[in-house]
């Protein structure tokens, strides 16, 4: 099920909301359970099935682990866990990747198996390694199956994020409070996000297609497809996020934060600081560090580097462009560390340039699975191949989507927050902003259910993650 | 307002627009046709073990995709205002200056077509192609054919929308179909000679172009009608799709006294037919009036015409307005639809020898052909 789905906002909601504030809390986790299973199962029963299935391992294992700690099975349970929960990823994701590779090398047809990826496997595959890894570094093994049922399976973040560290929600899943303003909160957090998903990233995503599909391409038209693209994987991954951050909040949870503003960065370092922060921080915590970090010899230090960025590209999606994607930022960051960050740091604007120059070239990269064609893209945005400038129908688009893209782009930056906090903090208009926000809230929830109940493209993007 | 109550606001006012709209969805009755789409609602898609059971590639079977992409759209209280609103915003906040590909300009609607799809256009050609060497060519007719620009040849480059060339389109279907004489209409149409919500053309403004016709086929066009209209509004097939309000039309058709005395057979239904049929004008699309509607062969006898000559028209559903007005000329009108229809079974027992056959298409059908047979 879709955040972005009627089904959602007025059945699933309606349904969930009244459950789970008339039961006492110790029921409250097994509603989430319920409910969450339900959500999933929606799309795809069977798929539900196997995530039970990797909850049900890792809860026992957790459990193992915690009764042998500190002796060597403890390891052997961990790895025996981390192995079985990535074997379902593996199979799932990437069997036909690795089975295309194979055929390509050896000239074999081994025949794809079509096997179809069940939807959110990444974000809760990540979440179960987290749990089994943190109870044998000493984190308490949750004893309660549905608790640790409800955690994994919680369907604010479990199709699109953020990868939620049980260490990070274990105390609320025992012990949490609901309140009115906590509630509100989260339904501002959760209408803001639904609005950039619905309102900015499908805009931006059916820009891109549009542009993708026109036959005379002009270089504006690739720097249009470029920043619509852009603006639509974060428009949508952030939108969802805050979804699940809002959502979090109405059931009591306090969700990290996903994303910061990356596009204002001045470096592919702080670009990753602030983008999809709890893969990063994932994939810091339990890949890089376990792998010595920089605390090796300088060789090794580069391995890891890029096997970390490597993988982060392979993990959203089975194909070379995700790779290709995930080491080219793995470059960047070197090349800034031995290099170039002394010299960004000098210049706000260059450094400003050269990221977005970056993002978008690497978000080309990400979206279009051909490379040779990402390529011509690229090359596009500099005029290769002797291409017009623009062209009638290039400069059509763009006045047709002119106020789309500069709320885009304002929006991708703090301006609006700033300027809304100030206004609200302030001793003059703050009273005005009480009134001015539930009024802005359902304009905008109106507004999307209008675009929902006409919907002509609502894409999402994580059926590769 | 203080803070504490403005998040009391949030909280009541979000709970009651979800909570009211999740209860009129479940308990109020649902619309059986809707008028804007001309089209009924999706249905409760099938539940049992198999519609849920499908996943992965069958997933678009599935009573979930079904339920979440059909069935709660289609049947969400005040659709229709939710889709007025929709288009509001997108024409009025997003300054967007087409919704999915449809625009207005001085009150008529259009749909953009930016790409000359010449596999489209080879196809069309073929087609008639194929009728030409099988059934006229040795008999030594020489087809007519006739292209009907869509609204955008007059509407689209000169408001600034993207255009396909119209002029290079032609170029193209006709070098297709070399040996049929083209009878050139699109200087004697202007755009306000179609609905203004719909993509046909107006029979009120065809009789200039009925008479470039006759007249093209070596006849003498010059009869006289009498306008009737009918007395219900008209709301063509953008109404619903535009990114403004557009007012509601009238049909206005033309009748004399031959057209009373013809003979009209539907050989689809193998029954009589009409040239005006009032039941469908009565029904939900009342351009369907036409010739009633989208029939593969119909036949049209008229004992008073003022020749003998029989006419063959290969048509798509502009050709059902405009063929009215060609009765009194043709003694027997052969209308056909290759859309539904193979030519091979639509050419059985039609007399060709004294013939006009005229190939009458839109720039919409022959851009779209893949559906000619």
């Amino acid at each position: 099920m879709l955040f972005s789905s009627l089904t959602f906002l007025y059945l699933f909601i309606a349904a969930i909301i009244i459950l789970y504030f008339a039961v006492p809390f110790k029921a409250k986790n097994a509603v989430l359970l319920v409910f969450s299973l339900f959500f999933y199962a929606w799309g795809g029963v069977k798929y539900a099935l196997l995530m039970v299935l990797a909850i049900t391992l890792g809860y026992v294992f957790g459990l193992l682990i915690e009764k042998y700690r500190g002796k060597p099975i403890a390891k052997v349970f961990t790895g025996v866990a981390v192995a079985c929960i990535i074997s379902f990823m593996l199979y799932f994701k990437y069997t036909d990747f690795f089975i295309e590779n194979f055929n390509a090398i050896t000239g074999l047809s081994i025949p794809l198996l079509k096997i179809v990826l069940p939807i959110g496997i990444s974000f809760y595959t990540f979440q179960i390694i987290s749990y089994v890894i943190d109870v044998y570094r000493g984190e308490k093994a949750q004893k309660n199956p549905i608790n640790l049922a409800a955690y994994i399976a919680m369907f604010p973040q479990l199709i699109a994020g953020p990868i939620v560290r049980y260490s990070d929600v274990a105390r609320e899943l025992e012990h949490r409070t609901h309140s009115i303003t906590k509630a509100a909160e989260g339904v501002r957090r959760f209408i803001i996000g639904l609005s950039k998903k619905v309102l900015i990233a499908n805009s931006m995503y059916d820009l891109s297609e549009i542009i993708y599909a026109a036959e005379e391409k002009t270089v504006l038209f690739y720097w249009m497809y470029g920043i619509s693209i852009a603006l639509y994987i974060y428009f949508d991954f952030s939108g969802y996020s805050d979804m699940a951050i809002g959502l979090g909040k109405i059931f009591g949870f306090n969700f990290l934060e996903n994303f910061n503003y990356p596009f204002i960065s001045k470096s592919a370092t702080e670009f990753w600081r602030r983008w999809h922060m709890s893969l990063g921080s994932w994939f810091r915590d339990y890949l890089y560090i376990p792998l010595g970090g920089n605390r090796v010899p300088k060789w090794r230090w580069l391995l890891n580097i890029f096997a970390v960025w490597m993988f982060t590209g392979f993990w959203h999606g089975a194909a070379w462009n995700f790779i290709i994607w995930g080491l080219f930022f793995g470059i960047l960051l070197v090349i800034e560390k031995f290099w170039l960050l002394k010299y960004l740091e000098k210049s706000k604007f260059i450094s400003r340039i050269y990221i977005l120059l970056a993002v978008i070239t690497s978000f080309i990269v990400f979206q279009i699975p051909s490379l040779g064609e990402a390529f011509t893209y690229i090359g596009g945005l500099f005029g290769a191949g002797g291409i017009p400038f623009a062209s009638a129908e290039t400069l059509y688009y763009l006045r047709s989507y002119a106020v789309l893209l500069i709320a885009a782009l304002v929006g991708s930056t703090p301006l609006i927050k700033k300027l809304a906090t100030r206004f609200s903090t302030s001793e003059k208009f703050g009273k005005i902003a009480n009134i001015v926000e539930p009024v802005m809230l359902v304009v905008l929830f109106a507004v999307v259910t209008a675009f929902l109940v006409d919907s002509s493209s609502n894409p999402f993007l994580y059926f590769r993650f | 307002m203080s803070t504490k109550i403005k998040n009391f606001v949030v909280c009541a006012t979000i709970a009651i627009i979800v909570f009211g709209f999740a209860l009129m969805f479940l308990f109020m009755p649902k619309a059986e046709f809707l008028d804007s789409e001309r089209r009924a609602p999706a249905k409760f898609p099938p539940i049992n073990a198999e519609s849920i059971m499908k996943d992965g590639l069958e997933y678009g079977d599935s009573f979930m995709k079904k339920f979440d992409d059909g069935y709660i759209p289609d049947n969400f209280p005040f659709r229709e205002a939710f889709r007025q609103l929709k288009a509001w915003v997108g024409a009025n906040v997003f300054m967007q200056k087409d919704k999915e590909g449809v625009y207005v300009v001085d009150g008529i609607a259009a749909e953009m077509q930016e790409t000359i799809d010449e596999g489209s256009i080879a196809h069309a050609a073929d087609r008639i192609t194929f009728i030409y060497e099988n059934y006229l060519k040795d008999k030594g007719i020489t087809p007519y054919i006739s292209i009907i620009p869509d609204k955008g040849y007059w509407l689209s480059a000169e408001n600034g929308y993207p255009s396909m060339d119209y002029d290079e389109f032609i170029s193209k279907m006709l070098a297709g179909v070399e040996f049929a004489e083209y009878i050139d209409i699109k200087d004697s149409l202007k755009a306000s000679d179609f609905y203004k919500s719909d993509t046909h053309w107006n029979q009120e403004h065809l009789v200039d172009i009925a008479k470039l016709l006759v007249d093209g086929m070596g006849g003498n066009h010059d009869s006289v009608y009498t306008k009737n209209q009918l007395d219900k509004p008209f709301y063509g097939v953008y109404a619903g799709r535009a990114p403004k309000p557009l007012a509601a039309e009238t049909i206005t058709y033309y009748t004399n006294e031959n057209m009373e005395n013809v003979t009209v057979f539907d050989f689809e239904k193998n029954r009589p037919g009409a040239i005006y049929d009032m039941e469908k004008a009565a029904g939900k699309d009342a351009y369907d009036m036409f010739l009633g509607g989208e029939i593969s062969k119909l036949s049209i006898e008229n004992p008073n015409a003022k020749t003998d000559k029989e006419l063959v028209i290969f048509r798509d559903s502009y050709g059902r307005s405009i063929i009215p007005l060609l009765i009194d000329d043709y003694a027997k009108i052969t209308v056909i639809d290759i859309r539904y229809q193979v030519p091979q079974i639509l050419l059985m027992n039609v007399e060709l020898e004294n013939a006009d056959v005229l190939f009458l298409y839109s720039t919409l059908i022959l851009n779209n052909s893949s559906e000619l047979k």
